[in-house]
């Protein structure tokens, strides 16, 4: 079964059955080997699922990087409140269409993630918020928590171990703020999706202000592969400190675009040229974007690293949500960082200033700019707005906002500069 | 630079050209022999009923809909069940207060002040803050839209192989306007922000749908198909 385009290099863990819609159905998953992990994780104490976890070394997908054992551990213990396990399916990041594809081919491997996690935490229900533009994924998703809870799965005394895991599906209304976790708990509280102050971080005050971890989908499907085949079986990919497989988003200007699963640490320069073919047309490649429209962008010059968290920060980005968007040197960088920006814009939840105020600024100078309007003391400006946006607010929205602004200006000034002295947009063709 | 390009951000010439019919992730042929059901999942899903079948997944039905009907009752019979479902999901009922949007959106085709304040009284919160959280998201249509709402990502991915072109394909074949809805009342064209279905440019959703792949010259066929 082919999924859009496969390569010999990649080491499908979670991706196996993509293409495959067998896999999709209760029956198919169970075949496939599907709740085993379940029925074990079942069978240990939730400390020694965590521990396994933790022992893995899996960190979150969602972005952060923080290591999922460990957000677990920070549970207090089972006192009289419920504790929840909220799974973050708002997948809104830029580039970014992993949780889409795990769910809408695998996803009993998210039910089973949730029951697992559900299970490590001590909580009695898992919440699964998905974007609301998902409505397809949503769908599939919801069938198949309908089959688990058929079959015994989900629901009162889970596959005859005592204990009762509930799971709810919960569609999101079109909000890139609620994939910040405390923005989408307070969405899932039926609230404005405005991220909260930390502390209390989620693990003390969470959904309903009581304990909960909020976990990605790819990292919850990946902790039910280490609770099957052990911590170490998942530390034989990757490198010390990023352990395993994960999938990359490819987009933009690359012949072969859609999910590959590589270990972490693989090359990048090998990923885009060899994994993913290259550009289309052979054109030189201009810039790249690692992780998702909110990390700094870098130049042809500078693939040739890993593709893990400590390399991806030693160059002076960040390995995200592994949302790799590539752009040939066809690319109006100016015009693409002012699409990303007024993104932010459009996103801000208007909660802290530096943020409502910086992300439409930068749009409208950006704009002057792409008009041909802009002088260099824009730049200069855009420097010092950029730097007031970063580490300044309740939540990096405004920070993502700024990446794409300095890095850019930092890394391709001379499109800044030639913008402003060739105002029409067909500047970068003449060149 | 090749004349093919013909902008900056059009798609390369060497774009994947073996396509079979507009509409899916996959219809480039990626997906080797596989149905457009079996793609979209249609057949594994099946007919959610109105009353939200199994408690877990109510409030999860499809809210953006070409059936509407503005005058449509919100909570009864199947509907009045379904919010029942949902309350008894979450320890808050403020909690079911999206969810139960939702609903009231996929009836009624937007969020009215009068629907908005049905919402509130039988939630029991005020109205003023539900207004507050439904202007919050952008799903929301506060105001009546077309059968058909078209989204079009232009969003740095699909923006980067064609996605304004995408636009205005539509723009000009519907004869809409940006956030207007056509006269006859079977168009809204809409720009929008990134879709999550990035590796397939240019992403567009029409009502509940997502059409991938999407070209310019698609734009036609996949407007007929609507009908």
């Amino acid at each position: 079964m082919a999924y859009p385009y496969r390569h010999p290099s990649e080491v499908q863990v979670l991706s196996k059955y993509f293409g495959d819609p067998e896999a999709r159905t209760l029956k198919g998953w169970e075949a496939r080997g599907g709740y085993q992990a379940l029925r074990k994780a079942l069978g240990m104490s939730p400390a020694d699922v965590v521990n396994e976890v933790k022992a893995s070394g899996l960190r979150g997908r969602g972005g952060a990087g923080f290591p999922t054992g460990m957000k677990w551990s920070f549970m207090p213990p089972k006192g009289d409140k419920p504790h929840f396990l909220v799974c973050n399916a708002d997948e809104s990041e830029p580039g970014t269409f992993k949780d889409r594809e795990l769910i809408r081919w695998t996803p009993h491997a998210l039910v089973e993630g949730c029951l697992i996690g559900a299970h490590a935490i001590r909580a009695e229900h898992a919440f699964i918020y998905i974007r609301g533009e998902f409505f397809e994924p949503a769908q599939i998703l919801a069938r198949a928590i309908e089959e688990a809870y058929e079959a015994g799965y989900a629901g009162r005394n889970v596959m005859g171990s005592g204990f009762d895991i509930d799971i709810t599906l919960h569609l999101g209304a079109g909000a890139y703020i609620c994939g910040e976790e405390t923005g989408l708990l307070n969405s899932l509280e039926g609230r404005r999706g405005e991220p909260r102050i930390k502390p209390p971080f989620p693990a003390i005050a969470g959904a309903f202000r009581l304990p909960t971890a909020v976990n990605n989908v790819e990292s919850l499907i990946a902790a039910a592969h280490i609770v099957q085949n052990g911590a170490e079986w998942y530390r034989q990919w990757g490198t010390e400190k990023s352990t395993g497989t994960k999938l990359f988003c490819v987009s933009g200007h690359v012949k072969r675009p859609g999910n590959y699963e590589v270990p972490l640490g693989f090359n990048f320069k090998e990923f885009i040229y060899d994994v993913c073919g290259g550009t289309p047309d052979g054109r030189p490649i201009k810039a790249v974007i690692p992780g998702g429209s909110s990390v700094p962008m870098l130049t042809a010059d500078e693939l040739d690293i890993g593709m893990d968290y400590e390399a991806m920060a030693a160059a002076g980005t960040m390995l995200g949500c592994g949302s790799v968007i590539v752009m040939d040197d066809t690319t109006d960088i100016v015009k693409q960082v002012r699409r990303m920006v007024d993104f932010y814009a459009h996103e801000s939840c208007g909660q802290c200033t530096p943020c409502r105020e910086g992300t439409a600024w930068a749009g409208k100078i950006l704009r002057r700019i792409e008009n041909g309007h802009g002088t260099e003391a824009d730049l200069q400006t855009l420097m010092e707005l950029s730097d007031n946006m970063s580490g300044k607010t309740i939540c990096v929205l405004s920070d993502a906002c700024a990446a794409p602004i300095t890095s850019s200006i930092q890394k391709f000034r001379g499109d800044y500069l030639a913008r402003m002295k060739h105002p029409e947009p067909a500047y970068a063709a003449a060149r | 630079m090749s004349a093919s390009h013909g902008g900056t951000d059009s798609p390369p010439s060497s774009w994947p050209q073996a396509r079979q019919n507009p509409g899916f992730a996959g219809d480039t042929g990626e997906f080797a022999t596989l149905s457009e059901s079996e793609v979209r999942g249609n057949a594994y899903v099946g007919v959610r009923p109105r009353d939200g079948g199994n408690p877990a997944v109510a409030g999860t039905l499809p809210y953006q809909v070409a059936d509407k009907d503005p005058a449509a009752p919100l909570f009864e019979g199947a509907y009045g069940e379904r919010v029942q479902k949902i309350l008894d999901r979450y320890p808050d009922p403020q909690a079911a207060l999206l969810p139960v949007l939702h609903m009231a959106h996929e009836i009624r085709g937007f969020l009215s002040p009068e629907t908005m304040d049905e919402v509130a009284v039988r939630l029991g919160l005020s109205p003023a803050y539900v207004r507050g959280v439904a202007t919050f998201y952008t799903m929301y249509n506060l105001g009546p839209v077309g059968k058909y709402l078209i989204q079009v990502c232009t969003n740095i991915s699909c923006n980067l192989c064609g996605g304004d072109a995408v636009l205005e394909a539509f723009l000009q074949a519907t004869g809409a306007e940006v956030g207007e809805t056509t006269p006859d009342g079977l168009y809204t064209v809409m720009e929008v922000e990134c879709l999550g279905a990035c590796g397939f440019p240019t992403a567009v959703q029409i009502n509940d749908r997502y059409f991938e792949n999407v070209r310019p010259e698609d734009v036609p066929a996949l407007l007929e198909r609507l009908k």
